[in-house]
């Protein structure tokens, strides 16, 4: 509750303008999101900066993917334990999503806040997309 | 606590609560009950002879072959299939009612459509599709298999898969090895261990093939990189598949890949915002964040206030601001509800900053006057603005839910045709459930596959005849039932009780029995004047012009919004949106009603919700009232003369010339 009441505060507050960044299917259905720079942030900051976030991002999504030795392993371990591993135990992708949500609070306290723009976790979207909310008017109630 | 709303903070609830339908629970209660069931009679009457006859590993191999199978099953029943959350009410508003229902993007070169879910409030991801069972959407959608109950998805797909081929083997063996028993029991068939046994086999044996037709097609799935849906919906057929990696890789991506996270049930980082100081403004006084509110869509920074007083002397409402800014003030209303009503009738503080305009004051005094009241009224009744997103499956009524809903249940259906096709009692619809025995004399995998054609070619009937048809023309309001809309507050509040208002009513009010056609075209494209239509009613209600038509009249609203309940809309039953595409709207049918009183604002806040643009005179029932709202805004009100702005959908401006 207190977590989307928050976010209800910060829209009461500001006068919010949202840019999305959709997910790049062209490489199939692999996470990715278009690092094409969007029309609406060119006032705020600075293309690179954004690219370079995005890539980031991708990457990685790529690494919580990524099908190798250590998915073949977690996967073993799981049908061997009947699945009872994932009681205890905490996914690879859950632990890079972690990394990502460290990285992206971490890019909006060095980068993006002093811009006025917060970066969202695209997984709250269901990685679909990922939002950039800009704050015209930043008194926080 | 409205339902629908994410009650715990976790992000994301899915669905609404749906009503107890103990029926979906019958055939997973009976696959559950078979497979333990006759696994230990198994265990119990045939396997201690094999123990001291031949080995003790072999209970013990069926033991562990046995709890793997339901380890599996247990997965396949209990886990998230990959079910994407509503996307919330800002995600779309880029996408108007004018928005397409299709957006195309490529797939490693090759186009895939992704269809707008009027449910869930986004473009479907490729490989997604929407579970009309569970009413959602699920990502890289399998099918939704009524004997785990549960739709089948990218979560979970390896753990129904695995419990196919377990249960296969689990199969094999039970019916082996009680063969085994019975060929060395042929004397003593009399005895309990032996009936046991026999049916045992019996029971073993009739599952046998369905369930081996079943695994066998999702072995070639797998190597084909492609789902139930994609077969059954014949997507690829003839084509090139754009989400293989080749027969190894592809079974290496169900087998091996990383547990796939689930959207919902997550909670919710609160979203920190620390703003350094030069970004700081000064509070704003509640007079302020009042203006606010009430702007909604005006420029809220002083230079544009500036800019506005510059307008005010037109006669046209100031353009809507861009959609961005539609939602923000709404939750405002919340907070301003005491401050709003207490206060009398003051000048709104926006026009603090203005140079003292008598009429325009006056206007946006009136308009915020009645508009307070409205609100206090719509107070209530903001919580149910997220519950009509939250509620998609409520509102929408089945009949109507012409595009998205036979899409959604084109792929339902297929999926469900998908697994029906063998062994799974629904083959439409999921509705009925075969008995038992049906099921399994339907399985062949010979049969499953006609099956799987027919039920192929029936949801493919389905399909083009809804979304081919109206592709060219086919956008998003057509299906989609329960999207935001936009209304400027503005453009509610510009009309008001001023007699230069009174009259500009009279113009407006006399009905056009067609609305302006030629913006109409597209289908969805909304009457223009429609918007103001709320507003005008509810000045009119308040007394000021009685020479309103019939169709101005309390709104359907009404009925939706609780706390004022009154008898429902009197709008007339609507067929699906899809066909009314591109008739002529009837213009404000008798049975329109449009937003009436001061509930009007509660509608505007309902109007926030994006209508369907079907026209002037359709309008939805009962459970798509809110789409009322826009349809009866949309009964035109003819501006007299020149250019007139309006508020459409989505903050679009409309300028009508008479």
């Amino acid at each position: 509750m207190a977590e989307t009441h928050s976010l209800q505060d910060l829209r009461q507050a500001a006068v919010a303008s949202k840019v999305f960044v959709q997910r790049d299917y062209t490489s199939g259905t692999i996470c990715k999101f278009q690092t094409k720079f969007p029309a609406e942030l060119e006032s705020r900051i600075d293309k690179q900066q954004f690219e370079e976030t995005i890539q980031t991002l991708n990457n990685l999504y790529a690494e919580a993917e990524k099908l190798g030795g250590r998915s073949y392993l977690e996967g073993c371990l799981a049908c061997l334990t009947a699945y009872t591993i994932f009681l205890c135990m905490e996914t690879h992708y859950e632990k890079v999503l972690k990394k990502i949500a460290k990285y992206i609070q971490e890019q909006n306290e060095k980068i993006y806040a002093p811009l006025g723009l917060l970066l969202t976790d695209p997984i709250e979207r269901g990685l679909r997309v990922v939002s950039f909310l800009h704050h015209a008017a930043l008194s926080v109630p | 606590m409205p339902v629908g709303l994410s009650v715990d903070g976790a992000l994301g609830y899915p669905s609404p609560s749906r009503p107890f339908r103990p029926s979906r629970y019958v055939p997973v209660s009976a696959a559950t009950t078979l497979l333990v069931g006759t696994t230990t009679l198994f265990l119990c009457f045939t396997c201690p002879w094999l123990s001291e006859r031949f080995s003790s590993s072999i209970p013990l191999y069926n033991v562990v072959i046995f709890l793997f199978t339901l380890a599996n099953f247990c997965m396949a029943t209990f886990m998230d299939p990959g079910i994407f959350p509503r996307a919330e009410e800002d995600e779309d508003k880029e996408d108007d009612f004018r928005a397409p229902l299709y957006k195309t993007v490529e797939v490693r070169g090759i186009q895939v459509r992704m269809k707008w879910c009027s449910t869930c409030r986004f473009y479907r991801p490729p490989r997604c599709s929407h579970c009309s069972v569970c009413d959602n959407c699920v990502e890289e959608f399998d099918h939704h298999c009524p004997w785990v109950n549960n739709c089948i998805g990218r979560r979970n797909y390896r753990y129904f898969f695995l419990f196919l081929l377990s249960l296969t083997t689990h199969i094999m063996d039970v019916f082996g090895f009680s063969l085994l028993y019975i060929l060395h029991h042929t004397k003593q068939l009399d005895q309990v261990d032996s009936v046991v046994t026999m049916a045992v086999m019996c029971v073993s044996g009739l599952f046998f093939v369905p369930v081996v037709g079943l695994t066998g097609f999702h072995i070639f799935l797998v190597a084909r990189g492609r789902t139930t849906n994609e077969q059954v919906t014949g997507k690829f057929r003839g084509g090139v598949n754009p989400f293989t990696h080749g027969c190894l890789k592809n079974i290496a991506y169900v087998l091996c890949g990383s547990q796939a996270p689930r959207y919902l049930g997550r909670l919710r980082k609160p979203h920190s915002v620390q703003v350094q100081p030069p970004f700081l403004r000064p509070p704003l006084s509640e007079a302020q964040l009042e203006a606010k509110v009430l702007d909604n869509g005006i420029q809220q920074s002083k230079s544009s206030l500036e800019i506005m007083e510059s307008q005010s002397t037109d006669a046209d409402p100031p353009p809507p601001p861009k959609p961005e800014h539609r939602y923000p003030g709404l939750p405002h209303t919340q907070n301003e509800e005491c401050s709003l009503l207490t206060e009398a009738p003051a000048t709104p503080s926006l026009y603090k900053y203005r140079p003292a305009y008598s009429s325009p004051g006056k206007n946006h005094t009136a308009s915020t006057h009645s508009s307070k009241m409205s609100r206090g009224n719509s107070m209530t009744e903001s919580p149910s603005v997220p519950v009509t997103t939250g509620q998609p499956s409520y509102r929408s009524d089945p009949s109507l839910s012409s595009r998205g809903g036979a899409g959604c249940r084109g792929g339902g259906e297929g999926g469900r045709a998908g697994s029906g096709g063998l062994g799974g009692a629904s083959a439409f619809g999921g509705r009925s459930y075969p008995s038992f025995t049906d099921t399994l004399l339907q399985s062949a995998a010979a049969s499953c596959s006609s099956s799987l054609r027919s039920a192929h070619t029936a949801h493919n009937a389905l399909g083009p005849l809804i979304s081919e048809g109206t592709t060219s023309t086919s956008y998003k309001s057509l299906a989609n039932q329960t999207r935001n809309g936009s209304l400027s507050y503005e453009s509610l509040l510009t009309p008001s009780e001023s007699p230069e208002f009174e009259s500009a009513a009279h113009e407006l009010s006399p009905p056009r029995p067609h609305p302006p056609h030629s913006l109409s075209t597209a289908p969805g494209a909304p009457p223009i004047l429609g918007y103001t239509s709320p507003f005008l009613s509810a000045q009119q209600r308040e007394g000021s012009l009685q020479a309103c038509p019939a169709p101005l009249r309390p709104s359907p609203n009404r009925a939706f919004l609780r706390p004022t309940s009154s008898p429902p809309s009197r709008a007339p039953p609507l067929s699906p949106r899809a066909r009314s595409l591109g008739s002529p709207p009837p213009g404000p049918a008798p049975g329109h009603t449009p937003l009436g009183k001061s509930l009007s604002y509660g509608g505007g806040v309902e109007l926030q919700h994006r209508p369907s643009r079907s026209g002037g005179g359709t309008s939805m029932p009962n459970s798509t009232i809110k789409q009322n709202v826009a349809n009866h805004n949309t009964h035109s009100h003819k501006p007299a003369g020149g250019v007139k702005k309006v508020t459409g959908v989505g903050g679009t401006t409309y300028g009508i010339s008479v």
